[in-house]
């Protein structure tokens, strides 16, 4: 029997991106929601892991068959679009937060049916390859596989860490000459940004950063922008969000320097401002704003973070540097010659091209500075500075995944189900690298 | 990329009432600036302009020396002038002539210098030496804030672009517009240095 | 989400995306059994190919199954010789001419999102019109030899589809009623119990006065019923079990009828492990919920820990009881 296509799954903070391995897109992306019918009070607050205040799962009450011993609330609930579609009469809750799963029942519940109603796989018959965010703790390595293997009875499972799967993503880049698994990941999506060095399939755990400058501030920012200027006036004010978001998908780039672009739209007005025409939500009435500075002051936050924020202040390029500058020296050269990009909020026109002229201006400015220390004796011969866009950039982590999985190679580093049975939960705590041979 | 100095600090020919430069400007009013000796060559007043877009984002900013304390404190005028053009409630924004007009009146009114108590960044700025630089600098500043009250108008008030049939500029300019530029006007709330010269 | 719902997701999404705005395709996905799906655009970006391979395709077309594909998907079922290599149908959707209002096109994306479902139907279409002919003869029969020996039972023939790897559906019609055979395998200890469970309690439910409707069930483990047990190679062991559905003529009376009976048996099988599936992250979460309270007490027997008080001397200085 031809084996089947591995189930890739990427179950980010944000958005669950899923679909079969061989694929370019996955097949699913939505929201890491899940709606419940349990009361919100009882469930919602819990910070911690399996919550003190949780209501106890429904038991059996009075002896009969099964069906009437309990209800069946433990199936009565929606996931992604569904779950906040019904988030009138349901409680929704994030299994996920800072990409590390927290509320375990729900995660297992949240799979049932990414696997069985949108997927619509038999488990027993797939290879399953998951992700988890750099640092993952090992006893969530372990609690996700045992959920694998004796809940879903799969075949077999591969936890992959995001950034080395952003990694293997870039492969897709012309611009990539060698296939490997040493570079700086920069992963965007709503909620934080995470600057990741891994060397050789390895993340660097010392030195990653994080910056809490991601989507959805650009959209807040944009948000603000509008308001300065008295353009929300005509926005309703349930579609204000919307808008601003629409605006920071459609219309906005990086630019290179701030005050000529204010220049450009001096100059040229009509080339440069545009119009934006939205419809109410609810009563479908029409109406329209104009967009001008929020085009490229919008992701600008992420190169001067002070525009914006007033507690975190060092921008995106200075954090790559010092992840650098403070993995292991042997590395760094490889480091500046791969930094990848991955996830949404780095899909801006030039991101990637901004973000190599500064790094590469802070890394010069250094060399020169230690040229001159040096009283002209020593010279540099120069460091390569190369930050890699590619077209698969959005859904980076779960393409790595899919380009993994599809390989020969993985049911060879993945753990299957024989050896779960030999070995027990604590098996996933052992890590294969793989991809860094080819 | 921090926010954006002044072009005028390496100049050290400069004098310097304080530690505030005293820059040429290219002005027709009268007063004790001096004249720049290249009108074609944008002066401070010009540079503020330009980068007040762009510095008044900012909340920090590093001062390299005392060409920036001038372009500092003519970004803070801007402010200033913005929100005395700003409609209210009742008094709406003033055409180009009543712009014009105010803006004289505030850049003549009676304003704090360094050291003085209303003075918001008195810990940035030493005061003039002496009386007889404190009247210098004083009526310096006036000439300087007339002139780009002046210019801060033309800008604010830019002649619209004609616009043919089809929707599309003709290149044709026409009359300034009557109400001061929303795109200037969004930055009135932004706070260079989270100072402004007002209180 | 009780049922497991008979269209396929994918198909369904891709394809209300595509019919608004045609843009490339090349995804390949699967559905349960076995089913694998290719969606394609080939040649131009308005033409979809989507094909599908299912294991037990060559059973399926013995019953009537391509026949029955092409009456429903009439003019987009591709000919055997034009059917995509490695897969066993095609269907080509062609974005030109397809309805534009939306009502027709909903209809039109809900049936080919209904492709495996229609293919699997096959077999079972097949037996009700067996049946449906067996019950007019035996009536014939009946009426003809009145007061004869005991009525000989008419029996169809004895379908079998495989359609997993070892697992199969074994359907025969009869004069009054057809006969659905799953038989199926547990993988793991576990399972086998809870499936035992489970499976009784589709017996037990019957008992019940508000679902006397509903056919009969019977489940039995390790020994195949009696009906399949003439056949050869079937696997009787500790993990394998046999559920025999009994379909009487109300359950099919009406197309309608038939074709939810037929869309609600066809995935009986993967609706039963997705429910064993299910009842396990139940009990999990009753085990982790009963750790966190046991943690609780465990806590609570914790000896506090006596701080050592800070005791200054006369002159200011602290020292710890040792």
């Amino acid at each position: 029997m031809s084996r089947q296509a591995p189930l890739v799954i990427d179950n980010g903070t944000g958005y669950t991106k899923m679909g079969f391995a061989g694929n370019s897109e996955p097949s699913f992306v939505f929201p890491t929601v899940i709606a419940t019918h349990q009361s919100a009070s009882s469930t919602s607050s819990s910070t911690g892991g399996s919550g003190s205040a949780r209501a106890p799962p429904p038991v059996a009450s009075k002896p009969g068959h099964l069906a009437s011993k309990r209800g069946i609330e433990d199936l009565d609930f929606f996931i992604g679009d569904e779950a906040v579609a019904n988030s009138k009469t349901y409680s929704l809750h994030y299994p996920i937060r800072h990409g590390q799963i927290e509320n375990w029942d729900h995660m297992e519940r949240f799979w049932e049916q990414c696997i069985f109603k949108y997927l619509r796989a038999e488990p027993e018959d797939h290879y399953v390859l998951l992700t988890e965010p750099p640092l993952n703790p090992p006893e969530n390595r372990e609690n996700t596989a045992e959920i694998m293997f004796e809940s879903f009875n799969v075949q077999g499972l591969y936890i992959a860490v995001q950034a080395v799967l952003a990694l293997a993503a870039s492969w897709t880049s012309s611009k990539v000459s060698e296939r490997t698994l040493t570079g700086v990941v920069i992963d965007s999506g709503d909620g934080v940004t995470h600057t990741i060095p891994v060397a050789e399939g390895y993340v660097i755990g010392s030195s990653i950063k994080a910056i809490p400058i991601a989507g959805r501030d650009i959209t807040y920012f944009v948000q603000q922008l509008l308001r300065d200027r008295g353009e929300s006036g005509a926005i309703p004010p349930e579609d204000q969000l919307k808008v601003a978001e629409k605006i920071k998908e459609d219309y906005t780039y990086v630019c290179q320097d701030i005050v000529k672009e204010f220049k450009k739209y001096d100059s040229d007005p009509y080339k440069y401002f545009a119009r934006f025409s939205g419809e109410h939500s609810v009563t479908g009435r029409k109406y329209d704003l104009d967009i001008g500075y929020e085009r490229f002051l919008a992701p600008e936050i992420f190169f001067n973070p002070e525009i914006y924020s007033s507690d975190f202040l060092t921008p995106l390029p200075e954090v790559v540097d010092n992840v650098i500058q403070t993995s292991p020296i042997d590395v760094r050269r490889g480091l500046y010659k791969n930094i990848v990009l991955s996830g949404g909020s780095t899909m801006f026109k030039d991101f990637g091209r901004r973000l190599q002229r500064d790094v590469k201006a802070i890394v010069d400015g250094r060399i020169a500075g230690s040229e001159v220390k040096s009283g002209g004796h020593m010279k540099s011969s120069g460091l390569e500075v190369n930050v890699i866009s590619h077209k698969r950039q959005r859904y980076a982590v779960w393409y790595g995944g899919s380009l993994m999985a599809s390989t020969p190679e993985f049911y060879n580093v993945s753990h299957s189900r024989v050896d779960y049975e030999e070995y027990g939960p604590s098996l996933v705590r052992r890590f294969s690298v793989f991809g860094s041979a080819t | 990329m921090p926010a954006y100095h002044s072009v005028f600090n390496e100049d050290a020919s400069v004098r310097q009432i304080g530690n505030m430069a005293v820059l040429p400007i290219n002005t027709k009013i009268r007063g004790p600036a001096p004249i720049a000796s290249d009108p074609s060559e944008p002066d401070i007043i010009e540079e503020s302009l330009d980068l007040f877009r762009a510095n008044c984002l900012f909340r920090n900013f590093e001062i390299k020396g005392p060409a920036d304390r001038l372009m500092i404190y003519l970004i803070l005028f801007i402010s200033e002038c913005l929100t005395k053009l700003s409609p209210t409630a009742g008094r709406p924004s003033p055409s180009y002539q009543e712009a014009s007009k105010q803006l004289s009146t505030l850049a003549v009114d009676n304003f704090a210098l360094p050291g003085d108590a209303g003075f918001p960044l008195n810990s940035l700025y030493h005061p003039p030496a002496s009386r007889a630089d404190a009247d210098a600098l004083r009526s310096y500043l006036t000439q300087t804030r007339s002139e780009l009250a002046q210019r801060l108008c033309d800008r604010l008030y830019p002649p619209e672009h004609q616009l043919g049939a089809d929707g599309q500029p003709t290149g044709q300019m026409g009359p300034r517009a009557t109400k001061p530029s929303k795109w200037w006007m969004s930055f009135q709330k932004r706070r260079f240095m989270g100072r402004s010269l007002g209180a | 989400m009780i049922l497991l719902e008979s269209h396929n997701v994918i198909v369904h999404d891709v394809l209300t995306d595509r019919f608004e705005k045609p843009s490339r395709a090349d995804i390949q996905f699967v559905d349960y059994d076995n089913v694998r799906f290719h969606l394609s655009t080939p040649d131009s970006k308005t033409v979809l190919l989507l094909s599908m391979g299912i294991q037990c395709w060559p059973d399926l077309v013995k019953y009537g199954a391509r026949d029955h594909l092409e009456k429903t998907f009439e003019g987009l079922l591709l000919s055997q010789g034009e059917t995509e290599p490695e897969y066993d149908v095609s269907l080509r959707i062609d974005l030109e001419q397809i309805p534009q209002d939306p009502e027709s096109r909903n209809a039109l994306i809900d049936k080919i999102a209904h492709f495996k479902s229609t293919a699997m139907s096959a077999p079972f279409i097949s037996a009700f019109e067996e049946q449906a002919s067996l019950q007019a003869n035996y009536k014939d029969a009946a009426g003809a030899q009145q007061m004869d020996v005991q009525p000989q039972e008419a029996k169809g023939d004895l379908k079998v589809v495989k359609y997993r790897e070892e697992e199969a559906i074994f359907i025969q019609a009869s004069h009054d009623r057809v006969t659905i055979i799953f038989s199926t395998v547990f993988k793991d200890e576990t399972d086998r119990v809870y499936g035992r469970v489970f499976l009784q309690e589709f017996v037990d439910a019957r008992k019940l006065g508000s679902l006397q409707n509903a056919p009969q069930v019977r489940y039995s483990n390790r020994e195949p019923p009696l009906e399949i047990r003439h056949l050869p190679g079937l696997k009787n062991g500790e993990d394998w079990g046999y559920v025999t559905f009994v379909l009487f003529p109300r359950h099919f009376a009406n197309p309608a009828q038939a074709l939810a009976t037929i869309n609600r048996i066809q995935l009986f099988r993967d609706y039963l492990h997705y429910h064993i599936k299910c009842s396990k992250a139940y009990m999990h979460s009753r085990m982790r919920y009963r750790v966190a309270e046991f943690l609780k007490i465990l806590n609570r027997a914790k000896p506090e820990v006596a701080v050592p008080q800070e005791k200054k001397t006369a002159s200011g200085r602290t020292f710890r009881r040792q």
